[in-house]
């Protein structure tokens, strides 16, 4: 019978830095992958920002494989005939990179293997098929045909979580509260990809699109981001919506490529990989659910991704981090039951993830209940009041209010001061007017806002 | 499919590599899909594995083609897909995920 102290299954940023971390502190650790090589499962809109891992791995200089250095980040609103661009550049961020895009295959791969120099064993091409239960508590796992036994099992293999499902701890499956992506790979000459997105060799750019007044669907976006020598293009929408209006994602993603606005940026390429995935709202698991007998959750598996900011990978490694904490805890006090890892929610709390996960759970209440409503016209707001400036008509007479045309008319241009004396005191009092109003408006409006937040409690 | 540039979604499966496993990592209890109305798995699979046998009146499905996201698995209004991971390291292999 094989045995050792911990077990974590699924080699992605949370396992990884998990594994990584309880080798480090000298406990015996397996670090269990079901694909081939770590990363070749997963897909992601994969920007990765540095503040979680610079800790961790302080010369990661030396060999991370990363695509391009992003420097700018890009918002583009669609708005029927209009696109609405919000660029910001960070020059600061060519000295001090913090957000670099690069390929989970190789960043996964690059990771693991950090976690296996610090001594963890790294097991690949096995898939865990069940738990090993002995009187509730988790004492093992079955892979495929053989079966491993452990203290402790921690549970980072992904949205379909095997661990969470056997051991009871997750329950949620709801499709409103996971999204689709289809993301293409599309390959283009280095030279191209600076021309078009205005850059210099191994600067990138990370563009975040929200297509409202775009095809039917209510909640959607999209990010478009540089690598050295392609464009990753992805479309997201929750799964629910997709099934009450009947579209097909991927049909979404060919219109949205013909768009002129996308399409100026990847006119030319030749598709390289096209990929699929469920994206999970944070917080789908109660933190009371994190931990049980002899096992921890932690990644995609615990619901520890941000659903407001669309960050995974550097909170999942928190996570990671804190359940290594906690095991060391809990080896150090020799009990592994969920009385002792009930401790992993204070070093959550130590973090900002625990509020991360809570916060994250408001958010996917809101899509649930009332984003697919309120949304677009949060949307249809700020795009239609950057469209005053395109529709206001400068050359018609009708143009400013009766009032004021006729001070600036005659007051300015032919009038004595006398007709001025008189035109001045109507135009102050109807200003005073218009802001009496506007209180009363004001007031009765706060009124409801009250009696609205009573009636929602 | 829309545009004159665009590929069908068996072209662009062409670019994914995948091992092929012998034993199916998705089983569908198909008696439940003939009284289905909606069939939401039809239209969600972004690699359109899941179709709809008019002549025989019966669901087809090919485990083979699976990206793995899983979602037929969360949009099934009758839970009669049942969906794993391939085991022996097979399925799927993103290289650029």
């Amino acid at each position: 019978m094989d045995k050792t102290t911990c077990i974590v299954v699924g080699a992605g940023p949370a396992g990884s830095a998990c594994a990584l971390s309880l080798a480090r502190k000298g406990i015996d650790t397996v670090l269990l992958e079901r694909g081939r090589t770590p990363g070749e499962k997963k897909v992601s809109s994969f920007v990765l920002l540095m503040t979680e891992l610079r800790r961790l791995i302080p010369d990661w200089e030396k060999d991370l494989p990363v695509e391009r250095n992003i420097i700018r980040t890009d918002q583009a609103i669609f708005n029927g005939t209009d696109i609405k661009m919000i660029t910001s550049y960070n020059y600061d961020k060519l000295k001090n990179p913090v957000y670099f895009s690069a390929f989970r295959r190789k960043f996964d791969e690059w990771f693991a293997k950090k976690a296996k120099e610090a001594g963890a064993e790294l097991i690949t091409g096995m898939t865990v098929t069940d738990l090993i239960m002995d009187n509730g508590r988790v004492v093992g796992v079955k892979i495929d045909d053989e079966e491993l036994y452990a203290d402790i099992v921690v549970g980072a293999d992904g949205y379909h979580t095997k661990v969470g499902e056997k051991a009871g701890l997750v329950t949620e499956w709801d499709p409103a509260r996971a999204r689709l992506a289809v993301k293409e790979v599309l390959d283009l000459p280095p030279e191209v990809i600076n021309e078009r997105f205005q850059l210099s060799d191994g600067q990138g750019c990370d563009m975040g699109i929200i297509p409202y007044h775009f095809g039917e669907l209510s909640i959607r976006s999209s990010t478009l981001y540089t690598n050295k020598d392609s464009i990753s293009l992805a479309v997201f929408a929750h799964l629910g919506e997709l099934k009450e209006k009947n579209i097909k994602l991927h049909d979404e993603l060919e219109k949205f490529k013909e768009h002129p606005f996308i399409h100026k940026f990847i006119k030319g390429a030749t598709l390289r990989e096209y990929q699929a995935h469920i994206i999970p709202h944070g917080g789908r698991v109660n933190p009371e659910n994190l931990y049980g007998d002899g096992v921890l959750l932690c990644g995609e598996a615990g619901g520890t991704t941000d659903t407001a900011s669309g960050m995974g990978v550097p909170t999942c490694m928190t996570a990671g981090l804190m359940a290594a904490e906690t095991i060391a805890l809990a080896v150090k006090k020799k009990d592994f039951s969920a009385d002792t890892l009930k401790n992993y929610l204070k070093f959550l709390d130590s973090t900002s993830i625990l509020d991360m996960i809570y916060e994250s759970k408001k958010t996917s209440d809101y899509w649930v209940d009332k984003g697919k409503l309120e949304r677009p016209d949060c949307m249809a707001a700020i795009a239609d009041s950057y469209n005053q400036y395109w529709n206001a008509d400068y050359m018609s007479k009708d143009y400013h209010p009766l009032f004021l045309n006729l001070y600036l008319r005659v007051g300015k241009f032919f009038a004595p001061k006398l007709i001025r004396m008189i035109v001045t005191p109507i135009l102050k009092g109807y200003s005073f007017y218009e802001k009496t109003v506007e209180k009363i408006k004001r007031k009765i409006r706060r009124r409801f806002y009250e009696w609205k937040k009573q009636y929602d409690n | 499919m829309s545009g004159k540039n665009s590929m069908t979604v068996d072209e662009k499966m062409s670019t994914v590599k995948i091992k092929i496993d012998k034993e199916a990592h998705i089983t569908v209890n198909k008696e439940l899909c003939k009284n289905c109305t909606d069939r939401p798995c039809l239209i969600i699979c972004a690699a359109e594995n899941y179709k709809w046998d008019e002549k025989s009146d019966d669901l087809v499905f090919n485990y083979e083609g699976c990206l793995e996201c899983g979602a037929c698995r969360l949009i099934c209004p009758l839970n009669a897909i049942s969906w794993s991971y391939p085991k022996h390291g097979c399925g799927v292999k993103f290289r650029f995920g």
